[in-house]
């Protein structure tokens, strides 16, 4: 079984302030979670992700460490890396993720100068749902 | 571990460093930056042992043992010593200085450099990786890195980069880089040192630098906070603002954006001038 090939979906943004730690954690659990990684496929090793993605080996033995911890990936002592996914953890929509997933949406928004109030309102808007104070002013987006 | 104890170090009357202490642990990547002429280079040759301090104290690892300055490689554009040798030459030469028995030329095969070349031939950027090579194989508990390397193409510089990250991967190496262009080392320092006027303007670890400072653009300036620099527009100012809590995001008028390790020094560097 081939090793998982470049981690083409991790992007560090180096304007975030989101540490670069974060991001590739974020990124490997969204792999993960997709389906895009699947379970018991070997992830890259320390050296190789460090140099594919040029950041120090020490934020990817936290990254790895990180993610062993929460239950992602397991360890074979001098083996490598694994994806492990339990279907059990994540049968309730792992509400973690979904927490970071809507932190990073919201931080990224307040980056692109919204303010919560809009960000509110979009998502709102997006998914049907009526928040009073903010329908009135989105003029003609009247779903019901 | 390099420490710096109450160092005073000057220039005939120009004076560097007055007093001056800096501390690096051991594994460490380390970023030195700050204004040209404010001593960047002057610290790493200090720290390289080329320089001596007028005052002051500067003590290594007892690991790194008598003789200290064998396991600290400098890379510097000092490669003046081989200058009429051969590759071959120089690296026998080498090989017999320090009693090597083997020298692993790996890093040099990526480069387009020949053995029978002479050393006086070589680009800047085959120089710097040859230099390089040179001092890896005698195995340097701590790197300097001084700004030879933006004289470098990007090819040699990704090859450079990438030998660094190979290294910090197998065990634990300090590296001190001087440098004031940072898109491709944004993620493998750790720390971050200004120097201004021959102090420590800004000491901190990567993450929390980017968390305190920031980018406010509003029509006026920020009264809560100190600001670096800033950089005007016919309707709004950009405000770069040190240090930043986030607690005061509600507080703030205007738009508050994160920013990339070029535009943090930038930012203060910008000040400077200013």
């Amino acid at each position: 079984m081939g090793k998982l090939e470049e981690p083409r979906q991790i992007r560090i943004d180096a304007k975030s302030a989101v540490p670069a730690y974060e991001q590739i954690k974020r990124a490997i659990k969204l792999a993960i979670l997709s389906g895009r990684w699947e379970n018991g496929k070997q992830l890259m090793t320390l050296r190789e992700m460090a140099l594919k993605l040029m950041v120090n080996p020490n934020t990817i033995i936290k990254v790895y460490g990180q993610l062993e911890n929460e239950g992602f990936i397991y360890s074979r002592p001098g083996a490598g890396y694994y994806v492990k996914l339990d279907p059990a953890k994540f049968s309730k929509g792992s509400p973690e993720l979904f927490r970071e997933v809507t932190e990073d949406y919201i931080s990224k928004a307040l980056q692109l100068g919204y303010s919560a109030e809009q960000i509110l309102r979009e998502v709102a808007a997006l998914t049907n749902i009526g928040i009073p104070s903010a329908r009135r002013k989105d003029h003609g987006n009247d779903r019901d | 571990m390099i420490e710096i104890r109450g160092v005073s170090f000057s220039y005939g009357k120009t004076g560097v460093f007055r007093d001056f202490s800096l501390s690096i642990p051991e594994g460490q990547v380390c970023l030195v930056t700050g204004i040209n002429g404010v001593g960047k280079s002057t610290l790493l040759r200090l720290m390289a042992g080329v320089l001596r301090p007028d005052k002051g104290k500067i003590r290594y690892d007892p690991k790194l043992g008598a003789d200290p300055r064998r396991k600290i490689g400098f890379v510097s554009d000092a490669l003046s010593l081989y200058e009429s040798l051969t590759i071959a030459e120089a690296i026998g030469f080498h090989k017999s200085v320090y009693g090597l028995s083997s020298f692993d030329d790996s890093l040099i095969q990526h480069t387009k450099i020949g053995c029978r070349q002479k050393v006086r031939e070589l680009s800047i950027g085959q120089r710097t990786i040859f230099h390089l090579n040179l001092i890896l194989s005698l195995e340097p508990a701590v790197l300097l890195v001084d700004e030879i390397i933006h004289s470098i193409d990007a090819y040699l510089r990704k090859v450079f980069l990438e030998q660094i990250v190979q290294l910090l991967s197998k065990r634990r190496l300090t590296v001190v880089m001087v440098n004031v262009n940072f898109h491709d080392i944004e993620h493998l320092i750790e720390r971050v040192i200004l120097l201004k006027s021959g102090e420590i303007a800004v000491d901190e670890n990567i993450e929390d630098l980017k968390s305190k400072v920031k980018k406010i653009v509003a029509r006026n300036r920020p009264d809560s906070l100190n600001v670096l620099s800033q950089i005007d527009y016919s309707e709004h100012s950009e405000f770069f603002v040190y240090p930043f809590d986030n607690r005061l995001r509600g507080t703030i008028e205007g738009d508050i954006f994160d920013l990339n390790l070029t535009e943090i020094v930038s930012a203060f560097i910008g000040g400077e001038y200013a």
